[in-house]
């Protein structure tokens, strides 16, 4: 047929000529700019210009077949199993011998009949226990994907720096949660990392101290502003009291009227003077355990706000309790 | 001391001075526990802890022959305590012979007349100053040429850690431009 000599003849032309072409390595003889456009059940690269057949027996590398989440796990018919997880030791590319599937790798008392698991090496598994425990301690606060990688990757790097080598991995783990969750912008107060690790705060706060120095990098200062949205939707309180306490916070700060207290005391002395000025109000108690604050420190913040209370609002703010019946404390 | 147009007199304040000294020969623990004033035996970790009057000075003995002396208000005073030391020891009866004296650590307590915004300071003195508003409500400052480190309160106290009163002194020299620059009220 005429289309299939042609081929020939720009096979050759394409290999003869020698005209360079930056971006792809076929092209049409005579349309060198144009686009080519795949065919894919011939699997021919053919120009649209002239209709010549410019690349023959071209492999796709979409994949064979579709995977959705409602199938069988167990039916997924691929040949080149998980993903390497490149935070294990470089990728190990030995074999390994699989579960069973069928019934004939079971012997007669219901254990599988090879039994062999590579074992790895004691780095590889503390490293993947971490990882587990990360991702347990993660799933508890619902954190996102993406910090539970940086949190494993931070993992590593102290890891194999070895520098923390005497101090408990859960501990170290503990800490890497709480760098990355700052890292993201989205930090997490010691006292919720506690909550769902084992470890206690002062550990975790000696070895956050020890990962920033053993990695040589640093983390920005929390401010009140990074926790009020947690806060807030934890008690319940709408979004204009939220608006509200982020405000108050950020102009108590601005204003300096608490030297020297931590940003979370601040933030839920000033969740509780926006929820006492609108109709819902909440409590030190509540605010206090959501917080992870005592209910004595808000009271202290709580002073040091009320003094200049009438300013720390803002102007558009909808009082249910004026600010000359805040409760005084 | 501090470069500025009216000379202000800093007070740095020394609490403590820490230092070690031999004696030169070994000691019988159980001798100076049994026969000694003022002294307490701590058998489980091998040491006996000697407190003196005047100077007003602890002194942790081993069986060695090495001392810690802490609690002294001064380097000469700190000498003072560690010879009175030696001597009571000499009265016990040990053959002691004075050596080996070194100042190793000093705590100096210093007050500026002015608050200190943290945050600021901390963001200008990256990465030698940390500041853990949740861990500790001070900023951890390290002068590392000097091996001295610092809490700056935002009072104004500065508690300075130093290897003797010199540094410690010259550490409050070189922090006092930078804490000045994110004084409160400017």
């Amino acid at each position: 047929m005429i289309i299939r000599k042609r081929v020939k003849m720009a096979a050759m032309a394409a290999v003869s000529s020698p005209r360079p072409h930056p971006v792809t390595k076929i092209y049409c003889p005579s349309h060198p700019d144009a686009v080519l456009v795949e065919d894919y059940r011939a699997g021919d690269m053919i120009c649209p210009e002239c209709g010549l057949v410019v690349g023959d027996r071209m492999i796709d590398v979409g994949s064979e077949w579709r995977t959705f989440s409602n199938d069988h796990v167990g039916k997924d018919p691929s040949r080149v199993g998980d993903a390497q997880n490149p935070l294990l030791n470089g990728g190990d590319l030995s074999t390994v011998i699989g579960k069973g599937t069928g019934a004939a790798s079971f012997d007669e008392f219901g254990n599988s009949k090879y039994q062999n698991r590579r074992a790895m090496t004691s780095q590889d598994r503390a490293m993947l226990t971490a990882f587990r425990e990360i991702n347990t301690m993660a799933d508890r606060i619902n954190l996102p994907r993406n910090i539970v990688d940086r949190t494993n990757n931070l993992f590593k790097q102290v890891y194999e720096q070895r520098c923390l080598k005497g101090r408990s991995n859960d501990a170290i783990a503990s800490a890497c949660l709480y760098i990355a969750c700052r890292q993201e912008g989205v930090p997490r107060t010691f006292k919720e990392i506690c909550a769902v690790s084992r470890i206690s705060k002062k550990e975790i706060g000696r070895c956050f101290k020890l990962i920033l120095k053993a990695l040589e990098t640093s983390v920005d200062l929390i401010t009140t502003g990074d926790f009020m949205s947690r806060f807030c939707s934890n008690l319940g309180l709408p979004k204009a009291v939220q608006i509200a306490a982020t405000h108050i916070a950020r102009r108590a700060v601005d204003l300096d009227l608490v030297p020297g207290r931590s940003p979370i005391s601040v933030a839920a002395a000033a969740i509780y003077m926006a929820s006492q000025a609108s109709a819902d109000k909440r409590t030190q108690k509540e605010i206090g355990d959501i917080a992870g604050v005592a209910d004595v420190t808000i009271r202290q913040s709580y002073r040091l706000l009320y003094f200049k209370a009438a300013e720390l609002f803002p102007p558009d703010f909808k009082f249910d309790t004026p600010v000359d019946k805040l409760p005084q404390l | 001391m501090e470069a500025g147009s009216e000379p202000l007199p800093l007070d740095i304040l020394i609490t403590n001075v820490v230092c070690v000294f031999r004696v030169r020969c070994h000691l019988d623990l159980r001798h100076i526990a049994l026969k000694g004033a003022n002294v307490m035996y701590k058998r489980d970790e091998g040491k006996v802890v000697m407190k003196l009057r005047r100077p007003r000075v602890t002194a942790t003995i081993w069986s060695s022959g090495k001392i810690i002396s802490t609690g002294a208000t001064s380097e000469d005073e700190a000498k003072i305590g560690a010879r009175k030391c030696a001597r009571c020891l000499q009265k016990l009866g040990f053959q002691v012979r004075f050596g080996a004296f070194r100042v190793v650590n000093v705590l100096a307590v210093c007050s500026m007349p002015f608050e200190i915004r943290l945050p600021d300071f901390t963001k200008q003195q990256r990465p030698l100053a940390s500041y853990e508003p949740e861990l500790h409500p001070a900023v951890n400052f390290k002068i590392k040429p000097l091996t001295a480190s610092m809490q700056i309160f935002s009072t104004g106290s500065i508690t300075i850690t130093a290897s003797n009163v010199a540094r410690a002194a010259q550490a409050v020299e070189h922090v006092y431009p930078l804490v000045l620059a994110s004084r409160k009220g400017t």
